[in-house]
This record gives C-alpha cells, structure tokens and sequence, in this order.
C-alpha cells in the first residue's frame, strides 16, 4: 500500500520479531521515517520519504526492506546459534593474559 | 597401528554435519555477500549458498564447503581444532590493546610560514607568536615524564606543527632527554619530525642523522598544484620541499624519508598526475586521503569543496592506475588500501588509528599541544582550535597520568563508539577492518557513535573495502598486487 511519498508494509510476527524489523528499518533512516506498530499478527511499518528528491524510489526502498529484514533474520539466527562457540573463543583469546580475577 | 584410518571413519565424520562458527555478512552487490569470521578472514559467498549454510543444507563435498570450512566458518568432527585457532588468530589482531599508548606526537610549535588554506592549526611566524605558542622545556619535560609511563615496549615520538622545525631546539632537547630516559627504560624508542622541509639545514640533518630520526613532509603533488595549496612567501613551497627531499636523501638515506598528500578541490581532478609526482620524486607508495572536516579546513569551506562520491571517484581512479603500475611490473603502493588489505589478508592489526576499534584515540596515540594540553588524538587538538575542546583530557602541568588516561573524557568516547556494539556496525561484516572514529562523528554529527546510514566515514570505507574484496574477487593478478603490498 503507498502513496506520494509514504508506503506501508506488514510483516508476520509468527516469522519476524520486531528487533529483527527495528535493526533494519535503521539502516535505510538516511532515506526514509518509520512508524512501527504491532497489530494483531503483524508488525506494521509506515515509511515516509525524508526527501523526495531522493534518487531511490520508495518502492525499491521497501522492497530492499524486505531483503534486510531476510538478512537480518539469518544474522539472528546465526547469533544464538554462535553463542557459546563465540564465548569458548573469547575465552580462549583472553587466557593467560593476566586480566582474569582469581 | 595402520598409516591411515577406515574409510568408514570419513564417511561418519560427512555423516554427523557440521556447526557454524561465529561470522557477520554484508550484501557485496545482488547476488553475493562477504562474510568474515572474528579473526578477519573472508569468503564471498552467492546468497542461496549463504542461506543453504546457515540452514545447515550445504553439500559437504561441494567447493564452497570446503572454503567455508578452510577459513574456519564451519567445522564438522573432522575440523574441530579450528575453534583454537579462530581464538589464536583473533589474540593476534587484539594484542596491540595490552600494549597501550605507542604513539606519542608533540606539537612543539604552531607557527608556520606557510598559509595553506586547509591547514588545521598553524599561527604567523614572528616573536609575538613565538613567545605564545612554542612549547617549552617545562611543558617538554612533563610530557616526555608521561610518556614513558605507557606500558607500551615500542614508543614512537612524533614532532608536529605548525612547523615543527621553527622551535628546533626543543625538538634536539625532547631527543636527548627521551634518550637518556630511555637508557633505563629500554623501550623500542623512535622519532619522526614531521616538517615541510622549507627550513631543512644540514645541521638538522646531521643531528637526525646521528639520531636515527624520520622525516614526514608534505607533497600534495606536481609543483603548480603543490604551490597552490600550500602558499608561502616567495610561492616556492614545491623548490623548498623537492630540496629538502633530496638533502634527507643524501644524508640520512633514501628511505628515511616520506611524504603525504592531501586531496583538496584543486587535487580532485589529478590523481594521476600526483601519483606521477610521487614516482618522479622515487617514492614507492602515496597515501590518497581525504581532507578532514576539522578546523580551518572547514572555517575557509574546503571541507566541503568537494563532495565524498567525488573523493571516492579520484581515490578510485588512483588506485586502479596503481594497480596497473605493478601489473607492468613497477611496485607501487596506495597506503590506504594496503593498511585495510593488511586487516583482510594477515592475522595482523595495524596501528591507524582511524581505523581501529576499541578507538585508537589515547590508547593508540596520544598529542601534547605547545601549551601541555593533552588533547586523545591529533583530530582532537585540531577541534580545540575551533573552541571545541571535548577531546581535551587534561594538562601535564595539572593531571597525572592517571587523570588523563582514565578520564571519563577518552572512556565515554571509546566505550560508546565501541563497534561491537553499535547499530549497524556490530552485525556488519567489515566491522573487522573498520574503525570507530569517535573524533570524526562528532565533528560532522556532534555524536561520538554517529548515525551510520549518513555517515560519510562509513560511506566511504564501506565503498573501499567492497571495491577491494570484488577486485581480488575478479582478477587473480590484482590478488598477487594485494599481496605483494602487505608482504612489506
């Protein structure tokens, strides 16, 4: 759904959480404001353009939206997926240097 | 004991599948992503592949299996030391933290007879200004008594400006006295005079001589462009510096010498015609930056003379003409890219501070101003100039160093800007080889973390290090170059 200059967009909230929705919308804030609601099953975001001389059309922003709310998915899957690897790693970084108590 | 296992032993291990290690991914353009693990290795992977992995679906006998689990993104039963080395490799790239403050610049002077129009900080040459803004023996002793209280093995004593050689004399006592600390401290000790040269005697050089320091100068390239951005009495600043080159040259040796350059509106259209100059001028490398956005620089409107996409075209169009220098076989380096190549292609850090994360601000490098003031870099003192003095951490005269280097000043600024845990940069797969420049985001955002979506400093270090990974990406060749480069 859009008009001049402001579009929104719905997503499943059984298949993205809103943290996944919020870090994304971030990276296009140089382009667009973002009204973010929740709504029953959905998260629901209003775009607006900031400056609608921009060379990016706001359709091609929502639909690079949607490929970073994919991405960002994956990352938090990869994430929980690391943890205890990643703090084995640290662990073993910081061995030995004379900064651990006891 | 037989000499090797089953074979039944590889097929179970195939069998088991295999876990992810801790990586980040960016999209590199449509189809393909960088991804880089926490030691700074990178594989460019298609996005189906990058999905297939991460939903554990990837062939194990397919290549990009094996690349992944080479470069240490996965491990199956038969791989599993690689958590012990991913942890070896990431202590490597952390050590220079436990080192603490390497660099230490003292600005001996700020009067210059040069008028360049972008320059940061400098004062007129004359007595009034002598008395005001030359450092003295007191302010000297102190720092000096600081600096050999970073714990730091190797401690380079860099002279700045203004023009460094104006106040010679402190300079020669900084040199003695640091020396003769350093008889009991034993520390790797170094000195670099940054200077432009016009007022380079052989006596000066002799003592740099027989003290084994570094010269720094300015080129911003061929005479009528150099003359131009850096006028001076007699319009001669070009002579003055091709001349003091040559005279470091002939007495403390070809290599003790170096230069850089700054891009200002005049330069952007040359790029090529600088990179000439500095291979005229037998340099083996040249260091393309970027004009900062601190102090007069931005007072005289130079900053903005010339937009980041403008610069990224003229750094662009000068890297790809230095590639194909050392494709024909003439080794030439751009400093900038082989500092990030070194990130990407060894286990090792670099010392830039821009590009270093905890911020190399105070515990990278650290200035003491003419006046004691203790400002956490260069870029810091720089917007002191402009009556900003939030990176002003105290005065040798009135803190200890403890005062100064456990200020909320450099904690907050390093803490908040920490890239592991900033939007954007902390899921970011070139976080490894970036930096968090606190100083820079708060010069053009008035915010030590800056929004990164519009910061120009991301912007334009995102372009470079997507520009470089789909280079080696593309042509084998410009690999080797890259190598060649980080092999120094």
């Amino acid at each position: 759904m859009s008009s001049e200059g402001t579009a929104t967009v719905s997503f499943d909230s059984s298949v993205f959480d809103l943290d996944t929705v919020k870090k994304s919308a971030y990276k296009f804030s140089d382009l667009v404001s973002f009204d973010i609601r929740t709504s029953k099953n959905e998260i629901v975001c209003e775009l607006t353009l900031l400056d609608k001389k921009t060379t990016d059309s706001l359709e091609n922003i929502v639909k690079k939206l949607k490929n970073e709310i994919l991405d960002q998915d994956l990352r938090k899957k990869i994430f929980d997926e690391t943890e205890i690897v990643r703090n084995v790693i640290l662990a073993h970084v910081f061995s030995n240097t004379g900064l651990q108590d006891g | 004991m037989a000499k090797f296992r089953e074979q039944c032993h590889y097929s179970s291990v195939l069998d088991s599948g295999y876990k992810i290690l801790p990586f980040s991914f960016t999209s590199l353009d449509e189809n393909r992503y960088v991804a880089t693990n926490v030691a700074g290795e990178y594989i460019v992977i298609e996005r189906n592949d990058l999905y297939d992995f991460a939903q554990h679906k990837l062939d194990n006998a397919s290549e990009i299996y094996n690349d992944l689990k080479s470069k240490h993104f996965l491990y199956d039963d038969d791989s599993n030391v690689a958590i012990d080395l991913l942890a070896l490799k990431q202590r490597t790239k952390l050590r220079r933290l436990s080192d603490f403050t390497g660099l230490h610049m003292f600005v001996v002077s700020l009067r210059c007879e040069h008028s360049c129009p972008y320059c940061q900080v400098s004062r007129a040459n004359n007595d009034a200004m002598k008395a005001k803004f030359d450092m003295t023996q007191d302010v000297a002793d102190k720092a000096l008594a600081m600096t050999f209280r970073s714990p730091s093995p190797a401690i380079k004593v860099e002279f700045q400006g203004g023009e460094s050689l104006l106040n010679f004399d402190i300079i020669k006592y900084i040199v003695q006295k640091a020396k003769q600390i350093n008889e009991t401290e034993q520390r790797d000790l170094q000195f670099v005079i940054a200077t432009n040269l016009a007022l380079v005697e052989e006596d000066i050089l002799e003592f740099c001589k027989e003290h084994n320091i570094l010269i720094s100068t300015s080129l911003d390239g061929p005479k009528e462009l150099h003359n131009k951005n850096r006028p001076r009495p007699g319009n001669n600043s070009y002579e003055k510096t091709i001349e003091g080159i040559e005279k470091c040259r002939e007495i403390l040796g070809p290599e003790r010498v170096s230069a850089l350059m700054t891009t200002t509106k005049e330069s952007i259209s040359q790029p090529i015609e600088i990179i000439d100059e500095y291979i005229a001028q037998k340099f083996n490398g040249i260091f393309l930056r970027p004009l900062s956005p601190y102090g007069f620089a931005i007072k005289t409107k130079f900053f903005r003379a010339y937009g980041f996409q403008e610069w990224l075209d003229f750094y662009f169009e000068g890297l790809e003409y230095i590639i194909e220098l050392n494709k024909n076989g003439f080794f030439f380096i751009e400093q900038y890219a082989a500092t990030i190549l070194s990130k990407m292609l060894t286990p090792y850090a670099t010392g830039y501070v821009d590009l270093m994360s905890p911020a190399g601000i105070g515990i990278g490098a650290v200035i003491y101003n003419y006046d004691g003031d203790v400002y956490a870099s260069d870029e810091g003192r720089m917007l002191a100039e402009m009556d900003d003095k939030s990176f002003r951490l105290g005065n040798v005269k009135e803190n200890t160093y403890e005062e100064i280097f456990t200020s909320e000043t450099l904690l907050d600024a390093i803490e908040e800007s920490y890239t592991g845990s900033v939007p954007m940069c902390s899921e970011c797969a070139f976080e490894v080889y970036c930096g968090s420049d606190p100083v820079y985001h708060h010069a053009t955002q008035k915010d030590f973390v800056g929004h990164k979506p519009s910061s120009e400093f991301c912007g334009r270090n995102m372009s470079i290090f997507k520009r470089l990974i789909d280079m080696m990406e593309a042509d084998a060749q410009v690999k080797e170059v890259f190598y060649s480069w980080v092999r120094m």
